[in-house]
């Protein structure tokens, strides 16, 4: 006979009490630590403060250094510049910058920086996503929806959208400068696994999976957090939880890292989380 | 915290990955995490309630019937796993993986708690001792009051039993005879400030001797 043979069966009963008792004093969900709520106002005035504030410190070789796609640090500063411009454009209400190529649109911005100082490059961003802000302000209704670079999203989640792209590339130009990776701030990572997880479903319906599922996805760390995520449409065929931290999971939704990177525990068919975190990646919130 | 597909539904996303960077396979391969404890306290602070759900059918029993051994009585032992594992859900944070097991925290937790009931149960038997001399009227206590009352003390009787004298009148003049720290001090004829250190010294020895019981019971 087992220790645990030995032992007195529990009470009828206290199961149910004790995990009713623990649901009620925090719900599910809900990280604990929480981190404090912020705006996604904030969230992306945080970012652009980050990036400015890395820019900053980069010595003058650093500037030209190939960073993404073929750009050099300057080029991807300028490509941001032409971002921010595509989003006044959009926020003023042109319907063409709905459909605009999020990277042809912007390489002209990323162009004209050849021959320039880097300081330059950098004040001009730095005044483009001012002046993003200052049109954020002035809409109020972070609810209504924006059309830009083929995404149609309510102003708030486009902010927090922004915050992840400004996070990415921040890090994109620190690798390319040999600088330490940053993490944003449990409050901003907040918004961006909450962003991730919403979006998730449309990524996961675009790879072609069919069968309808439920995906138990548990982000760890600060800014994680749980969710059950509907995938497709009718009762779920299976349920996969997929537990993974909350800070790589936001690099893989930006196509940074592949699922074969992240540290990774799965309860349900394998095949299937892979699918999802394949199709997690093609979000490429960068 | 739920996803709202409707909300989903509303967004639309079609910036493809295509141009940006490498891509994934169509398949990726994934590769799982070690050390069960740490993933479970990780797993609690993102509040995964499955995780929760989890340690309890896996560690409840041992909790359990360690706080039932120290009790002796089976309500108190329920409230004392129902307080351990909400109080594991409501500051995950709390519990260290690099300190030691799950288990050994939950159990330790357990006793510390089965100690605050001893207590309690302690100044409530000398106030009942002292205001039944004073009204001898009062209400007797329930069957299931008594049984209690007559297992925990034999419990906390027994480890009383194992201190040093000093220590152990100290213990009764402050605990079963109910006199504050002065007036136990002034009975067994010492000063105020060795008689505190007695007690403290005494509640200590008391807290290690019954958290060794609860362990070894589990």
């Amino acid at each position: 006979m087992t220790a645990a043979e030995q032992r007195p069966a529990l009470p009828d009963g206290l199961r149910d009490r004790v995990l009713g008792a623990s649901l009620r004093a925090r719900a599910a969900g809900r990280p604990e630590p929480a981190a404090p709520e912020i705006t996604p106002e904030e969230a992306f005035s945080r970012a652009v403060d980050a990036l400015y504030g890395m820019l900053g410190v980069l010595q003058e070789e650093d500037w030209g250094r190939l960073a993404l796609r073929g750009l050099d640090v300057q080029g991807l500063v300028g490509h941001l510049t032409g971002v921010e411009e595509d989003m006044h454009r959009a926020l003023a209400g042109d319907q063409q910058m709905a459909h605009a190529s999020h990277v042809g649109s912007t390489q002209a911005a990323a162009d004209r920086q050849a021959g320039r100082q880097p300081a330059q490059t950098r004040a001009e961003w730095r005044r483009a996503a001012g002046r993003t802000l200052d049109l954020v302000r002035a809409a109020g209704d972070t609810d209504a929806e924006v059309a830009v670079h083929g995404m149609r999203l309510p102003l708030g989640t486009l902010l927090v959208i922004r915050a992840f792209e400004l996070w990415i590339h921040d890090n994109d130009i620190r690798q390319a400068a040999g600088l330490p990776p940053s993490v944003p701030d449990p409050s901003t990572l907040s918004l961006m696994t909450q962003a991730a997880a919403r979006l998730l479903p449309q990524a996961v319906a675009r790879s072609g999976l069919s069968e309808p599922a439920s995906v138990h996805l548990i982000l760890t760390g600060p800014g994680g957090g749980t969710w059950d995520i509907p995938i497709g449409h009718g009762p779920a065929a299976a349920e996969v939880a997929i537990v993974t931290d909350a800070v790589d999971f936001c690099r893989l939704v930006a196509n940074r890292v592949t699922p074969d990177h992240l540290s990774l525990h799965i309860t349900g068919d394998p095949d299937r989380a892979a699918t999802v975190l394949t199709a997690a990646a093609t979000l490429a919130l960068d | 915290m739920l996803a709202t597909p409707s909300r989903v539904d509303d967004l639309v996303l079609v910036r493809s990955a295509a141009g940006y960077c490498p891509v994934a396979g169509n398949r990726a391969s994934v590769r799982e995490v070690g050390d069960a404890d740490a993933l479970v306290a990780a797993r609690l602070a993102a509040g995964d309630h499955t995780a929760l759900a989890e340690v309890f059918d896996r560690l409840a029993p041992a909790v359990y019937s360690g706080a039932l051994r120290v009790l002796g009585h089976d309500a108190a032992a329920q409230d004392v796993v129902q307080d351990v594992f909400v109080e594991l859900w409501r500051h995950p944070g709390r519990y260290d993986p690099d300190a030691g097991p799950l288990r050994a925290y939950l159990i330790m937790q357990a006793g510390h708690r089965a100690i605050d009931l001893i207590r309690g149960e302690l100044r409530r038997a000398a106030r009942q001792e002292r205001s039944g001399r004073l009204e001898p009227g009062q209400p007797d206590p329930s069957p299931d009051e008594r049984v209690m009352a007559s297992e925990t003390a034999a419990t906390v009787r027994a480890a009383i039993e194992k201190l040093p004298e000093s220590q152990r009148r100290i213990i009764e003049l402050a605990y079963f005879r109910g006199l504050t720290c002065r007036e136990a001090a002034q009975a067994a004829g010492i000063p105020e400030g060795t008689a505190k250190s007695r007690l403290r010294l005494a509640l200590a020895k008391l807290e290690t001797a019954l958290d060794r019981q609860l362990l070894e019971s589990s």
